[in-house]
């Protein structure tokens, strides 16, 4: 194994260029806390951006900041976080799912693009990455989008690049939007609803005018240990459906009282605010039930997004087939489904079952042997599947970053 | 005509009679207009400066009929431009002489409204402020909104990346699509995404949304709605100098609100709007801003008292709040009318797009100035101050010699104003042919080739489109060609672990 711990953009271009010369695929990583998600690369050569961690400038006025992609992610929450500001798609933090120590890096916040809850109301990492600079498996350095939100200057090589698993180009410095954080946040509660009647329940809420900006469902199953974050409102362990409302204070407020009549029908809710409120969407965004150090920390993880009234239906589907457990994000449209050790992970029940209602899964959780025999991403239709992969050739024509990441049996 | 187009392809010219009837085949009836008297109407778009008669139109009205001219054209390398509303105002549904122009006119029906998950299924001659009323007795709406919402199609908006005054707060038509069904120049159908909160995979979508027409041909679209915000009020602000109005909306972002719409307005704009609507604008201001904020009554009420003290510490010298949806129509009336206002007081005039990071507003603003001086010609400026979106409207007569290319060279000097400021070429009009040349301001060889590359992954044979967006076209085998470096390539000498 060589690492080769790049200090600039300059560096990134040799050793991509050694790297076409030589024929010899780069597994490109930051901190490397998302390292096992994918398959396994068909390389033992690593380009290590971590050292490129410069935050470049942050403008709060412009609600800008811009940083070479080896960024901490931590240091870059502190420092947004000191003016009030935050990423507003809530990028999840995957090291206790994944059960790794770091937090990991901007460049892998961008290329994984796992939102968080407010998903539903402010979009995901591609909605905030305004601008960035990289490296292709050309070897060259290019520019693409800007340090303004409004640009329509040019294709949005932006979009492509938020969600490619590091397959098309070696970010080296990105512009991300960042949002001042809301005053306040009330969460409803709603205790003791089965799957369908919370989906409901979340429906009515994401189709009021109360601006909801976190809806999430989770079983009693979800409460059979002891979840930090979510511990002290677990409550006898019934099933909790959540709604965040943010905002000025008193506009969260008297949200959260009239989205409360608008759910009279669901049961009676109750209010946790600010600090409880918050450590409760952390639990959700970053799937805390599920975590490694947890009871189903050995079971494997799926992240299945569907459009988001199916999510109850296929969900309790799910964990019925499986004996497995789920809990739902995105008002239904994110299900995070823990199965039962298996050696295919549950795949073909997984696939067929989301197919059906027209979602996609992702195997977020699972040894590697058995990604070795599982498609970890969602298969796609046969033109797509041509499409990208002419799209990918159009980055990286020698298939020299991340060979193997996205599809089962590559080689090198 | 200032732009060069591709130059027509005679052999194509030569059997348009063939092509017509072949078309004719594909979509019979009133679907193939090939008259010079009735092809006039799609001679241009918004960019009215610019025309050109194409070789003929197509108006198919089903995927297969899309699939099927596109193939047909691909087989005998015939070139396409796709247009939908043709309200473009950058000239991206410009025709070719030598091109298809195929019209999505009758692609007019809204397929699915599925309310449960907050999307709307519909074809792309569907107007942008269609979507919104079909939705509208739910309380939804669609949120993007362009000026031109009442005639432009959504297959357009999605085309342009299409803005408006509220995206600002809502975001710009890329943020609100989900997905699409989309022809490729082969014939391909392709669907892309659905009704979940994102797709799988590269996000084609993305990159599809603003791609001016150049990847593919959009049969359908799937769009996120949302319900309407409770209430919207809005204040009316004047400042004696345009750095005060800067600084104002600067501390407005500063202090964490987002309204969901913030404009301001020139004095030469003001005093046009004003004569042409009578929204009793105040006249002895130099700059005025519109900023209007919407959700919840209680928490509009509150946003009102803070950006009214945000205002006054500005120095404003008028401040006028809405009571009324009457009245805050009435502050709206002007701003939206500012366009043709400015018709008004010239004969013609050029609107300009660029993007400057907010901060730099007054030094853009001093430069049109200065520039306005060096051209002799008046310049007329509204923005979208919240996300720092400007349109100079520069004043001209097309009937006195010279005068447009002046126009044109101002035009373009503001531009290079707004990337030299930290900014871009286009916020939400497109490139175009309007903006093409400029390209090379803000983006290298090296940045448009790979832009470029992605077209052949979508059409190789660059039929679809051409001459828009790229100051220069390469053939696909060319920009796909590695450097071939002498020998074997070191890996560079930096630290190992």
């Amino acid at each position: 194994m060589d690492t080769l711990r790049v200090r600039d953009a300059k560096d990134v271009e040799e050793v991509v260029r050694a790297a076409i010369a030589n024929e010899q695929p780069l597994e490109i990583i930051g901190h490397g806390s998302k390292r096992s998600i994918g398959h396994a690369m068909a390389t033992n050569a690593v380009l290590d951006v971590s050292a490129l961690n410069a935050i470049t400038a942050y403008e709060p006025n412009e609600l800008i900041v811009t940083l070479q992609a080896g960024a901490p992610l931590a240091d870059v929450l502190s420092l947004i976080d000191a003016k009030n500001q935050q990423f507003a798609f809530e990028p999840m933090n995957t090291a206790p799912l994944l059960g790794t120590p770091a937090l990991g890096t901007i460049g892998g916040m961008i290329a994984a693009g796992l939102a968080g809850p407010r998903r539903i109301r402010a979009g995901g990492a591609r909605d905030h990455l305004l601008g960035a600079h990289a490296v292709s498996g050309f070897g060259d350095s290019f520019k693409t989008g800007g340090k303004v939100v409004k640009n329509v200057t040019g294709y949005d090589l932006c979009k492509l690049l938020a969600g490619s698993w590091g397959t098309l180009s070696v970010m080296t410095e990105v512009t991300l939007k960042v949002m001042p954080k809301p005053e306040a946040e009330r969460t409803l509660l709603q205790r003791g609803l089965d799957d369908a009647a919370a989906n409901k329940a979340m429906t009515a809420a994401l189709g009021s005018p109360f601006d909801v900006s976190g809806a999430a469902h989770l079983p009693k199953s979800a409460f059979r240990t002891r979840t930090e974050g979510l511990g002290d409102i677990a409550g006898q362990g019934e099933a909790l459906t959540v709604l965040r409302l943010e905002g000025i204070t008193a506009s969260a407020a008297h949200r959260a009282g009239s989205l409360r009549e608008l759910l009279a029908p669901f049961g009676t809710a109750t209010l946790v605010e600010d600090v409880a409120s918050a450590a409760l969407w952390a639990a959700i965004r970053d799937v805390l039930p599920f975590a490694a150090s947890g009871a189903l920390g050995a079971w494997p993880v799926w992240r299945i997004v569907c459009p988001p009234a199916s999510g109850a239906a296929l969900g309790t589907l799910l964990a019925r087939e499986t004996g497995g457990d789920v809990i739902y994000d995105w008002g239904g449209g994110l299900i995070w489904a823990a199965l039962p050790p298996k050696s295919d992970a549950h795949a073909p029940a997984v696939r067929e079952r989301t197919n059906a209602v027209g979602g996609h899964a992702t195997l977020i959780r699972a040894a590697e042997d058995i990604r070795r025999g599982v498609d970890v991403f969602h298969p796609q239709a046969v033109g797509i599947v041509a499409l990208s992969e002419r799209v990918r050739a159009s980055f990286d024509p020698k298939t020299i970053l991340n060979r193997g990441r996205l599809t089962r049996g590559a080689t090198a | 005509m200032a732009i060069m187009m591709p130059a027509s392809d005679q052999a194509v010219l030569a059997r348009r009679a063939e092509i017509v009837a072949a078309l004719r085949a594909i979509v019979p009836g009133e679907g193939v207009i090939d008259s010079a008297a009735e092809m006039r109407a799609y001679e241009s778009d918004g960019l009215t400066a610019y025309r050109q008669p194409p070789m003929v139109v197509v108006l198919p009205d089903t995927t297969e009929q899309v699939s099927l001219v596109l193939k047909y054209c691909a087989g005998r390398g015939i070139k396409v431009v796709p247009r939908g509303s043709g309200t473009s105002l950058s000239g991206g549904a410009l025709p070719l002489e030598d091109g298809v122009l195929l019209g999505l006119g009758k692609f007019k029906r809204i397929r699915e409204i599925d309310f449960d998950n907050r999307a709307v299924v519909t074809e792309p001659g569907v107007t942008n402020l269609a979507i919104s009323q079909a939705v509208a007795h739910a309380g939804f709406y669609y949120a993007p909104d362009p000026s031109s919402q009442i005639a432009c199609s959504i297959g357009g908006n999605v085309a342009e990346n299409s803005g408006g005054v509220h995206c600002l707060k809502y975001g710009m038509t890329t943020n609100n699509v989900l997905g699409c069904e989309i022809v490729l120049m082969s014939g391909e159908i392709l669907r892309i995404g659905g009704k979940s909160a994102e797709n799988t995979g590269y996000d084609l979508m993305g990159v599809i949304t603003g791609s001016e027409g150049l990847l593919g041909v959009i049969t359908e679209i799937t769009v996120r709605i949302l319900q309407k915000p409770e209430t919207a009020r809005a204040l009316m602000v004047g400042f004696a100098q345009v750095e005060a109005a800067g600084e104002c909306v600067a501390r407005i972002i500063g202090a964490g609100i987002i309204p969901g719409g913030m404009e301001m307005m020139d004095k030469p704009a003001i005093h046009a709007a004003e004569a042409f609507v009578h929204a009793g604008y105040p006249l002895d201001v130099e700059a005025l801003l519109i900023i209007e904020l919407d959700g919840p009554r209680i928490e509009v009420d509150e946003l009102i008292t803070r950006v009214e003290t945000i205002a006054n510490a500005c120095g404003s010298t008028t401040c006028q709040i809405s009571t009324s949806e009457a009245e805050r129509n009435l502050f709206w009336a002007g701003r939206k009318a500012a366009f043709p206002a400015v018709g008004r007081i010239s004969p013609d005039y050029l609107c300009m797009d660029g993007t400057i990071p907010r901060g730099a507003l007054p030094k853009a603003l001093a430069r049109i100035r200065e520039l306005s001086e060096k051209y002799q010609l008046g310049c007329a400026n509204v923005f979208h101050a919240g996300d720092g979106n400007l349109h100079p409207l520069i004043l001209y007569d097309a009937n006195k010699p010279g005068e447009i290319e002046r126009a044109e060279a101002f035009g373009a000097d503001i531009l290079r104003a707004c990337v030299e400021f930290g900014g871009v070429l286009t916020g939400e009009h497109g490139v175009g042919i309007e903006k093409r040349d400029l390209m090379p301001e803000m983006f290298s060889e090296i940045d448009l080739n790979q832009q470029q590359r992605l077209k052949c992954a979508f059409d190789a044979q660059g039929l679809l489109n051409p001459g828009k967006v790229f100051p220069t076209l390469h053939r696909c085998a060319e920009l796909g060609r590695m450097h071939v470096h002498a020998g074997k390539l070191a890996f560079p000498d930096i630290p190992r672990f």
